[in-house]
């Protein structure tokens, strides 16, 4: 009897010490129940790397972290998964895309000099690029304010005729690809501008990362947006010799973004004796003010080691966010609900101890999932509910036991105990098999899978105790009081053998 | 206890029946993965969604209560993303959205858009143009959803490996705990639930578009584990009362072993499908079909504990 009581206090202490941690530390609600993003990075080896090496992956980490909080995005986690792989949770309503943008660019800034005698050449094809430039501005689709039933290009003003287009792509050796629009092909066009100019550059020694930081200001003419430049000192006695070098001569300094010139200036003459000192600098690329602050805080965080690629964006709405919440807490109650009221109906006086030992279950669940903690998601719940099933199995195993027993014609206490140790052995199996199937999913699984299999593993290595325990110390404790002590509150006494003892 | 009972039901008289009923379950759910492998439409023996193929899908409900906004047709809005323009980058062409289905949910009160893969900006101009098109939208009751074609085919392999991990972990278990035809025929039980749950959902996705997802994966494996623990019940009341029965043949052992453990093979089952009809009538949509096919596993994991397994022994102890 001293051994029950003992038994008993145990699960008394265990569900206070469930009920106060689950006061202390409330549960962690999955994206999927709070709403808001998930992005998966991929990074993607290049160049020598042929594969991402642990401290590659951690360094791509530490530049996209100085990146988000550059952004200034509100409790947002960034985890590595796997080898090659980075999760960015944004909780609450923020827009993904923006983040998207600036987390997947590899932002290697690069200050270029043109190569000698190439002036006629670069004017030539700047030009060209300021046309197809402004052409294309135009056709670009203004998402917001367009009408839904004109998607027409609006008439170009600055227009490049169909000759001269034709002869420009000839005159680079372009080919054009059947069946392209005349957009295409100015985008073409312009790719290939792009990438003759950048050749006429030769690379120097002044990259991002001479720099100490970057800033924003709007340009003279108030109509776009300058990105500013500080360098450090090495970075700024570069930037002098560089300028020193070409100041006067009409040769320009470009600034090439990822392999993209996206800034094209020349340096007056007045430069000639030192170049330009004081170690700053400013990028007018007629940026808006989004393009200016993403770029901001991407030349700050600094260029990323290896290129990342965003392989996986979702995103829930808070109040679909609350629906699944709603939905699933509805589902679960429901689901409890049946099983308590199946196991009162046929099983009687035990049913109703093992509804007590299922609502001990459920506590002692949810105080592991804030202990550990466990970040509940919408398959996580349902591994829960699908273990709220599997817990009741082991004690119809037992009752189902105990009743043969009974109807064997052997006493109630006796019963009861050879019930127990009897079930226990396919009741092991079944757990064990259903634990072999959640190592296996966590261990190969994504996220969503790896939640499903969490909860439901926690919930066998609960039930057995809860099964094994919990309902033998309760039915113990009650089978104490004589005036329950009876077979009828076990079994349809039609049932029993007529001379019971 | 050294009286043989007498068994109330069975099984051995109903076996042909069993046999019959599972064969024929079993016929049917492989021509469904084969029809349903060759017809053009989908090309694989389950119709693969949206996390194994890659792609974007975007949920939006609309602000307005139905009467309000007018109704709006799939076709209308399929027309709208067609000649919607995406952006694009200098030296990429956007998708086009001419392969995008369209679904109407809650009469009309929500959408579900299932497009190729997008990049993040243009499935905000996406949103923007159904904005337009049956708005004003609810913005927090918008859900994206993208998976990269290299994530996609991940994730399928990640399936695929953890099914086959987890068959040849349980089946260990088994032969190591159990003798060997018992341990065989528990898996003949477990491949037997698991080829009728994913015939059931070939000809789900020949017939009604289902598709299936990691979740349907991560079902066939719970029922895999589910179907061995009821298989294992009867095996282990056969194995506990061989000595007390010697005096009678297997077959009549597997009948009085199978009619002792009926009830709780039924009330096991049922015990656990209780709690997931909470899911399927309740849980909302996103675990639907998790659900649905955890409850077929599991009502077949029984069937096959009680009528098929059992049944086989005498047949395969014989040789």
């Amino acid at each position: 009897m001293a051994r029950q009581q003992g038994w008993f206090a145990l699960i008394l202490a265990l569900a206070i010490a469930a009920g106060a941690l689950l006061a202390s530390f409330p549960l962690q609600l999955g994206l999927d129940l709070r709403g808001g993003s998930q992005l998966t990075l991929q990074v993607l080896p290049s160049g020598r790397v042929k594969t991402v090496e642990k401290e590659q992956l951690e360094a791509v980490k530490d530049v996209l972290e100085r990146r988000i909080n550059g952004l200034g995005v509100a409790e947002s986690t960034l985890q590595t998964v796997g080898n090659d792989q980075l999760v960015l949770q944004l909780p609450g309503e923020q827009d993904p895309s923006r983040a998207a943008k600036v987390l997947g660019t590899t932002a290697l800034l690069e200050f270029r000099v043109q190569k000698a005698g190439t002036e006629a050449e670069m004017q030539g094809l700047l030009k060209l690029k300021r046309q197809v430039d402004a052409v294309l501005a135009l056709r670009k689709p203004k998402a917001p304010a367009a009408d839904n039933s004109t998607d027409q290009p609006v008439e170009a003003k600055p227009s490049l005729s169909a000759e001269d287009l034709a002869k420009a792509l000839t005159s680079l050796g372009l080919g054009v690809p059947p069946g392209a629009s005349e957009t295409d092909q100015l985008e073409l066009l312009l790719k290939e501008v792009n990438r003759r100019v950048v050749a006429l550059f030769e690379p120097s020694s002044l990259t991002g990362k001479d720099l100490v930081s970057a800033g924003r200001q709007q340009d003279q003419s108030a109509n776009g947006w300058d990105v500013t430049l500080a360098f450090n000192r090495e970075g700024g006695e570069k930037f002098a010799t560089l300028t020193q070098s070409i100041a006067g001569t009409g040769r320009l300094l470009g600034i090439v973004l990822d392999g993209r010139s996206i800034s094209e200036a020349s340096v007056g003459p007045e430069f000639k004796a030192a170049g330009i000192a004081g170690g700053s600098a400013s990028i007018s690329g007629r940026f808006t003010a989004d393009e200016a602050r993403d770029l901001e805080v991407q030349l700050r965080g600094g260029s990323l080691p290896l290129p990342v690629k965003v392989i996986e964006v979702r995103s829930i709405g808070p109040s679909l966010g609350a629906e699944n919440v709603r939905t699933s807490l509805v589902a679960a109650l429901s689901g409890l609900a049946l099983v308590a009221v199946f196991m009162v109906v046929v099983y009687r006086l035990p049913g109703v101890v093992s509804v007590l030992a299922l609502a001990l279950y459920s506590l002692f669940n949810l105080g592991v999932y804030s202990l550990i903690p466990v970040t509940l998601s919408l398959p996580g719940i349902a591994g829960f509910i699908l273990s709220i099933g599997m817990a009741v199995d082991a004690n119809v195993l037992i009752f189902e036991r105990i009743k043969e027993e009974l109807r064997a014609g052997n006493s109630l206490i006796r019963s009861i105990d050879t019930g127990f140790s009897l079930a226990f052995s396919s009741i092991l199996d079944g757990h064990v098999t259903g634990l072999i199937s959640c190592i296996a999913l966590f261990t190969l699984g994504t996220g969503l899978v790896k939640g499903f299999a969490v909860t439901l593993a926690i919930g066998l290595v609960l039930s057995l105790f809860t099964a094994l325990t919990c309902t033998r110390a309760l039915l113990r404790l009650l089978m104490s009081y004589p005036s329950l002590r009876r077979s009828s509150y076990f079994l349809p006494l039609a049932q029993l053998p007529p001379a019971s003892t | 206890m050294t009286e043989s009972p007498t068994p109330r039901f069975r099984i051995s008289q109903h076996k042909r029946l069993a046999w019959w009923g599972s064969g024929l379950a079993c016929l049917l759910s492989v021509v469904g993965l084969l029809v349903s492998w060759l017809s053009p439409g989908i090309g694989a023996p389950l119709k693969p969604g949206l996390d194994f193929t890659g792609g974007t899908q975007i949920q939006l409900e609309r602000q307005c209560v139905l009467s309000a906004c007018g109704s709006i047709t799939v076709d209308q809005i399929q027309a709208g993303l067609v000649t919607l323009p995406l952006p694009a980058k200098a030296k990429e062409q956007a998708p086009s959205l001419t392969s995008a289905k369209v679904q109407l949910l809650d009469g009309g009160q929500t959408l579900l858009l299932r497009l190729p893969v997008l990049e993040a900006d243009q499935s905000q101009a996406v949103i923007a143009g159904i904005d337009r098109l049956a708005g004003p939208l609810k913005t927090t009751g918008t859900s994206v959803n993208t998976i990269g074609p290299t994530l996609g085919s991940q994730l399928l392999q990640g399936s695929l490996v953890s099914l086959l991990v987890s068959f040849a972990a349980i089946a260990l278990y088994i032969t190591f705990r159990y003798d060997r035809v018992f341990a065989f025929l528990a898996i003949v039980a477990l491949a037997h639930d698991v080829i009728i749950t994913c015939g059931l959902f070939a000809w789900l996705g020949i017939f009604f578009g289902i598709e299936v997802d990691s979740l349907f994966a991560v079902s066939l494996i719970t029922v895999a584990g589910y179907s061995v623990t009821d298989t294992v019940v009867v095996f282990d009341r056969i194995r506990e009362q061989k000595k007390a029965l010697a005096q009678l043949s297997l077959i009549e052992q597997v009948d009085v072993a199978v009619d002792a453990t009926l009830t709780r093979s039924l009330y096991t089952s049922l015990t656990t499908l209780l709690p997931l009809l909470g899911l399927i009538f309740f849980g909302g949509a996103s675990l639907f079909w998790f659900a649905v096919a955890l409850a077929v596993g599991i009502g077949v994991g029984s069937w096959s504990s009680i009528g098929v397994a059992p049944t086989l022994l005498p047949v395969l102890s014989r040789r």
